[in-house]
């Protein structure tokens, strides 16, 4: 079982992160994982992509090539990339706090999350990708829930218990508004 | 020959004959490294290791282990031989050419990073072996095969002096230049030498010895005429000099 | 002229107590097997200090400098360390004096700082001096780009360097490949004396994966190297390395002699994966990146009914050839794709020798520097 991600946004809103805890995951339940970025040539503001491959066998093609299965798009800049690199059949998970306009592609399911206003709600905007995260989870099942928990728990834990415990409820709401949203 | 086994020990091979051209004067340097390795007893630990030219022939007199580097970088190899076997004594052996001319960036660095490695650089003030051309080295107007009407220093630059360029190194804690043209420089000369291979068996930095030696096939002149030039020619613009010796401070502590 | 100043020693002694307690340290965060999520980079990194490297000499150049700049923290967990020199061809060089004393030491480079080592990869062949290099291979020629490519199949293969030499050249196709094959790049860098090189296309060496990491082992210290190493007249009679000649029977002998030693490599050491070729009617033929993407082709295209089958060489010199002796009849055609514009394409039809059409697909550099499965997939339809 193969799953294709793309996570997209502007530098600075963590779609990098967003990747890379996919991939901290995957690997504590025993899966492989392949992550490959795109980046703008600015140091910080430029739009920013991850690419993650999820299996449970040996990964041949390391590569997302327009074939995503889930994407999350953070920033207005690089939506219509994700609508367009979405596999037919795939989801795209939007941050309608910053994705104002959207269309329509035949055959690609969209869920619009307001990700940034619910990430203030929580005490940082920063923290809207993890919202995103929560959404990717319930969405595609990639991961255990828990998983992804201790994953956060790891980085975070014991240094930072406030910033853990933001991030936690982050994961859960976005959870949830993925689930009430799809409905 | 008894006697001379009694100062050579066993690092020269005394049996082998020099194949340097009669007067040339690597057969001297050869000789006053051979005698300093024989004097600090550290013959077999002692590694060569030597450049493209006819200094590259140096260590077939000797009875120690050499590497014979590509043009210019024994230094880089002396480096990196050090770096893995810290232990060793390791020196290069490289004429002007070598060193100065396309060896220039890695003896340099090397002087800088200041691990403890021995370079010497004999100075023909030409290329040797490939019959006398035109090196970094070569005179203001001195003919060579390659500056038949003299060296143009508009077109070639001016002489290069290369210890002159260590001395603000600070890796390196002994530089000096010697000539060999009298017993009284070649005395001064040898003593350069076991400072410099000293400076090394103490751990203490980087060591450059350059020597002014008369090549007579390449300049074409008689052996007692190519000394004679060295001395009145040569030594006026490369001045023999201790340039730098940072030893003395650490052997007090 | 005495300048008094304090001096001080220059320590240049590893620290033996870390180097035999190796074990100890290690122990405790370094010595079990583990997966790693890492940039295949530092994977090589990991892996070849892993297996015994303790010397990486290198100089910044993308996408190498990962490299070096992982080595730079764990090495001296190991007791070694990384060098940074002031030019690939101080690099080179400086490695060449590490392997003369029988250390196993490393370099990592790309594009141009490859170019600067040839000279010394020649020299170091003809020494018959053992190391570890990668080459992350990047758009080429001149500057070229950082973007990743597989342009250096032919400098890697043929030598960039002067002289009838070969050295031997791995292309693994992912990080747990990196991690499998150390190891064995180890050994045959003892084995047969000689440099060992990785060609790993920059888009692999870039990207970040899980790889298991088994439980470190010092391979390179298994080696006696006292038979040939220049390590001083206390432990042998004069040595000397030459690789030039005095002689004109002393060329010709050398030659002889590496000549039979790439016979003997050429015969035992070539490694490909082949994947449903015995009933293929199209066979793939490609390596590293796109070998791991004929994985996926061959089962999605399989799955479809099509016949399609994958060799995909591991060592590019020595040349799998034997994986193309015995080709089954059903192969029609073969299809070679490469991040260049047609390299390993020649040793394909070297191998093929005329019995099969060799059809080829690549393409360098861009923002997508290399052949989508899309793209190899349509391809290959073309040919059924």
């Amino acid at each position: 079982m193969r799953t294709n991600c793309t996570f997209s946004g502007s530098g600075g809103q963590g779609s990098a992160l967003l990747a890379k805890l996919i991939c901290q995951g995957a690997m504590k339940q025993g899966l492989q994982v392949v992550m490959t970025q795109t980046y703008g040539i600015e140091q910080r503001g430029g739009d920013s992509t991850g690419y993650v491959v999820v299996s449970d066998s040996r990964i041949g093609n390391p590569l997302v090539e327009n074939d995503a299965d889930v994407s999350v798009a953070l920033s207005p800049t690089i939506y219509e990339g994700c609508l367009d690199g979405s596999a037919v059949g795939g989801l795209v998970l939007a941050n309608s706090s910053l994705i104002t306009e959207t269309r329509e592609r035949e055959g690609v399911k969209q869920v619009l999350i307001p990700a940034s206003d619910i990430a203030v709600e929580l005490g940082s905007v920063k923290c809207a990708n993890i919202v995103m995260l929560g959404a990717v989870l319930e969405a595609t099942k990639v991961l255990e829930f828990a998983t992804v928990e201790e994953v956060l728990r790891d980085l975070m834990g014991a240094k930072k218990p406030a910033l853990l415990e933001m991030n936690l409820k982050a994961l859960e709401k976005g959870r949830a508004l993925y689930l009430s949203a799809a409905e | 020959m008894q006697e001379l086994a009694k100062i050579y020990g066993e690092t020269l091979l005394l049996d082998k004959k020099f194949s340097y051209c009669p007067g040339c004067g690597h057969g001297i340097v050869t000789r006053l490294v051979a005698e300093a390795i024989e004097a600090f007893g550290i013959r077999k630990r002692t590694v060569s290791v030597v450049g493209i030219g006819c200094g590259g022939f140096s260590h077939h007199y000797m009875e120690i282990d050499a590497i014979e580097a590509m043009h210019g970088r024994a230094p880089a190899v002396a480096v990196g031989y050090k770096i893995a076997k810290p232990e060793n004594i390791v020196y290069t052996y490289q004429g002007d050419g070598d060193c100065s001319a396309i060896g220039l960036a890695e003896l340099l660095h090397t002087a800088n990073r200041g691990i403890p490695v021995t370079c010497f650089m004999i100075n023909n003030n030409l290329f040797g072996m490939t019959g006398g051309q035109m090196s970094p080295a070569t005179l203001e107007g001195q003919v060579t095969s390659t500056t038949p009407k003299g060296r143009d220093v508009h077109q070639h630059g001016y002489p290069l002096r290369v210890p002159e360029m260590m001395a603000d190194m600070r890796g390196a804690k002994y530089v000096a230049r010697e000539a060999v043209y009298d017993a009284k420089s070649i005395r001064k000369a040898a003593s350069s030498v076991r400072k410099a291979l000293d400076c090394q068996m103490k751990g203490l930095g980087f060591s450059f010895v350059e020597f002014i030696v008369p090549c007579p096939t390449g300049l074409r002149l008689s052996v007692s005429d190519s000394y004679k030039w060295n001395k009145e020619k040569m030594v006026e613009y490369f001045k023999p000099q201790v340039f730098k010796n940072e030893m003395e401070q650490n052997d007090e502590n | 002229m005495v300048v008094r100043r304090n001096v001080i020693r220059y320590s240049l002694a590893v620290d033996e107590k870390k180097r035999s307690n190796l074990k100890t340290i290690a122990s405790e965060s370094y010595m079990k097997s583990e997966t790693l999520f890492l940039k295949n980079a530092q994977t090589f990194a990991e892996a070849m200090v892993r297996c015994g490297v303790r010397y990486h000499f290198a100089y910044p150049i993308t996408p190498a400098t990962e490299v070096m700049k992982h080595t730079s923290v764990i090495l001296p967990q190991y007791g070694g360390r990384m060098v940074q020199m002031e030019s690939e061809l101080a690099v080179a060089n400086a490695l060449a004096g590490c392997a003369c004393t029988g250390t196993l030491g490393a370099t990592s480079t790309s594009g141009p700082g490859m170019s600067l080592m040839q000279e010394t990869i020649s020299y170091m062949a003809g020494g018959e001096l053992p190391c570890i290099m990668l080459d992350a291979m990047r758009v080429g020629p001149g500057d070229g780009d950082i973007v990743g490519a597989q342009s250096n199949y032919f400098q890697a293969t043929r030598g960039g360097g002067h002289g009838d030499y070969r050295v031997i050249v791995l292309a693994p196709a992912s990080g747990q490949e990196i991690v499998d094959i150390m190891p064995e790049a180890v050994k045959l860098a003892y084995t047969y004396r000689t440099p060992v090189l990785f060609v790993i296309d920059g888009v692999t060496c870039t990207m970040t994966e899980s790889a298991n990491f088994p439980e470190p082992h010092d391979y390179a210290s298994e080696f006696d190297t006292s038979s040939w190493a220049f390590t001083g007249t206390g432990d042998h009679p004069k040595r000397y390395l030459l690789t030039g000649s005095y002689t004109h029977s002393q060329g010709e002998e050398l030659n002889n002699h590496l000549l039979a030693k790439y016979e003997r490599i050429k015969e035992e050491e070539q490694r490909w994966e082949e994947i449903q070729v015995d009933d293929a009617d199209v066979v793939l033929v490609a390596f590293g990146i796109h070998g791991r993407m004929g994985q996926d082709l061959v089962s999605n295209m399989r799955a479809d009914g099509k016949k399609v089958g994958l060799i995909r060489p591991i060592s590019l010199w020595p040349f799998p050839d034997k994986a193309f002796e015995k080709l089954p009849e059903s192969v029609k055609s073969m299809l070679v794709v490469e991040m260049n514009h047609g390299q390993m394409l020649d040793d394909v039809r070297l191998a093929v020798n005329g019995r099969l059409p060799v059809h080829f697909l690549g393409k360098t550099g861009g923002d997508m520097p290399l052949c989508t499965l899309a793209e190899m997939t349509a391809k290959i339809n073309t040919l059924l």
